[in-house]
């Protein structure tokens, strides 16, 4: 997945000499094609990440199209009141690429950790959130983002876990890729490294589809209300705290035009105490397919206590 | 009549503090001289209307004093009569702080610290475009206790830009009080020599000193980015208002306003200029 972004970004700088890549000094050896391909468009803001959001918001408004790049702990996390009045308030298109969204740095503890990026800017207007799953999304999404006419979140989350599409898919702003066909009675709906989850725990419930939501924000209203009716249950997975992120989103959507049991799995309302290997946080979040399984499960027999009327 | 007379200005920005009952009057009036030399002289304002292209860039960084501004956009009749009078009534667009979205305003401030970046990478944009465009960014004592502020001028510093000039108003007061008593900064000027700037400290309400300090800036051989130290008073140019931090915060009565115009109409102040 980090290929199809560095591929996409010295593809997309090639042709358009308006884009310029800012880093806060990240992004070792993920950049080598583009500085030699397009050094005059590489800028290294150093390590001060709000003054490099105000130059890229500048250089926006001088007629560049800035992608700016961190690790999600620090773009959006740090900067985000720059984000707001520097970006989002003027409507300046810039791309922000948040690196290792989650627990990917499951070993250097909560500086570099980012389980909140989503929910702190789904609440401003003017910027989209999208959030890949694997290397062909991010290529979509990449498309998306560069075309776009005002400010996108990219959350860039584990990235090594392997493709959940065998082809490019088609994409556009707010649709749900559906990346497993089925009628069962349990709809899900993952977003970036836990779609692949989604995938694994969906096999344990007959004919259960799966749709992948590259796009947090916006999310097509229309199609999560479609999953809602056809399902008496959906399941939401992400890589993000419980509150505010794509489990959120669905639960919103569902509460206001299709009431149905929705199952938020994510990061409960606390850091990581531990230290260990991306796998081992993962579990200590519950996030690990046998953990999902039990949560669902549970989920699912409270709700059968109150059973819902059919739409 | 020649154009940007500070004591117009003044009258202006009271005339909209008394229309809008609002405050930060002397945040406004320590920038009139600098804000009239430059928009007087030193602007490049292309074709004269606030779109055009290839102007220059104003940068107010320091929000709170945008009554000054406005005062100035008046002048060159980007604003009207009308959104003087009518500021802070119910559905106008005249801001109490600097706002992006007025056409010749830059940037969004009052949350401080912002304003400098964004003039940066303008700066930086019009270096790399070849435009021949200056970025002229006012930020205040106050305001550069922002560490934002600081990353800024590194930027600038390392990046060479010698189409950026930053003028910090010097006026001694934040928010709360003295700067020496709130956030002791000691020698501006030295700092920013420290950060790699080309800069100079001016009376910031000599118009004389400052136009020939800017000129000498702007033309100097150098590739530094420029600052200029302007030591003003906050509230200067009505005496009950000179140095009295309480007109960070302090809303017009009737009494306080006609004595204020009256002082600036007074023929014996212009003696003294």
């Amino acid at each position: 997945m980090r290929n199809a972004f560095a591929d996409a970004l010295v593809k997309a700088a090639k042709l358009d000499h308006r884009i310029v890549l800012l880093t806060g000094d990240h992004g070792y050896s993920l950049f080598d094609e583009f500085r030699q391909v397009c050094p005059k468009q590489y800028i290294n803001a150093g390590v001060a990440e709000q003054n490099m959001i105000g130059v890229a918001a500048g250089l926006a408004k001088a007629g560049f199209r800035p992608v700016v790049y961190g690790l999600s702990a620090f773009i959006p996390i740090r900067v985000l009141e720059q984000i707001k009045l520097d970006i989002c308030y003027q409507q300046l298109p810039i791309v922000l690429i948040g690196d290792g969204a989650g627990v990917v740095y499951s070993s250097l503890g909560s500086s570099h950790q980012s389980t909140e990026d989503i929910a702190v800017l789904r609440a401003l207007p003017n910027i989209s959130i999208l959030s890949p799953a694997d290397g062909y999304e991010m290529t979509q999404c990449m498309k998306l983002a560069l075309s776009a006419n005002s400010a996108v979140y990219l959350r860039m989350g584990k990235a090594d876990l392997g493709d959940v599409h065998h082809s490019v898919p088609d994409l556009s702003w707010g649709q749900l890729c559906q990346v497993k066909p089925g009628f069962g009675e349990i709809g899900f709906i993952a977003t970036g490294s836990l779609v692949k989850t989604a995938l694994a725990v969906a096999q344990k419930w007959n004919d259960s589809p799966v749709w992948s939501a590259p796009s947090v924000k916006p999310l097509d209203v229309n199609q999560v209300v479609a999953i809602c009716k056809q399902h008496q249950s959906v399941v939401v997975l992400e890589e993000h705290s419980v509150y505010g992120g794509l489990g959120s989103a669905v639960s919103e959507i569902a509460a206001g035009y299709a009431p149905t049991w929705i199952c938020r799995i994510g990061i409960q309302d606390r850091f990581s105490q531990f230290c260990g290997s991306y796998e081992y946080l993962i579990q200590e979040h519950k996030l690990d397919i046998n953990s999902v399984l039990v949560q669902i499960e549970n989920f699912l027999s409270s709700c059968s206590t109150k059973p819902k009327k059919k739409v | 009549m020649s154009l940007f007379q500070p004591r117009r200005l003044r009258k202006i920005v009271l005339e909209m503090a008394y229309a809008g009952s609002t405050v930060h009057i002397g945040c406004a009036f320590s920038i009139i001289e600098i804000l009239a030399v430059l928009y007087r002289s030193h602007l490049n304002l292309g074709n004269g209307k606030p779109e055009s292209p290839g102007r220059d860039y104003l940068v107010l960084s320091k929000g709170h004093g945008v009554m000054a501004q406005y005062a100035c956009l008046r002048e060159l009749g980007w604003l009207t009569d009308a959104d003087i009078q009518n500021y802070f009534s119910n559905g106008t667009i005249l801001k109490g702080l600097s706002d992006a979205h007025i056409p010749g305003l830059e940037v969004t401030s009052g949350s401080l610290g912002h304003g400098l970046s964004v003039g940066v990478g303008l700066a930086l944009g019009a270096k790399r475009q070849q435009t021949g465009q200056r970025c002229f960014a006012i930020v205040g004592d106050g305001e550069i206790n922002e560490g934002a502020i600081w990353e800024g001028l590194m930027f600038a510093s390392h990046f060479e830009l010698d189409n950026l000039l930053v003028i910090v108003d010097e006026n001694g007061y934040q928010a709360m009080g003295k700067t020496t008593e709130v956030m002791a900064l000691g020698n501006i000027a030295d700092k920013f020599r420290a950060f790699g700037f080309e800069t100079r400290d001016v009376d910031g309400h000599d118009e004389v000193a400052l136009d020939t300090t800017i000129r000498e800036l702007v033309q100097i051989h150098s590739n530094k980015p420029r600052a200029i130290v302007a030591h003003t008073v906050k509230g200067k140019g009505v005496s009950f208002m000179e140095g009295d931090n309480r007109w960070h915060y302090t809303r017009l009565t009737p009494e306080s306003y006609d004595a204020a115009i009256a002082e600036l109409d007074s023929p014996e102040l212009e003696v003294v200029r």
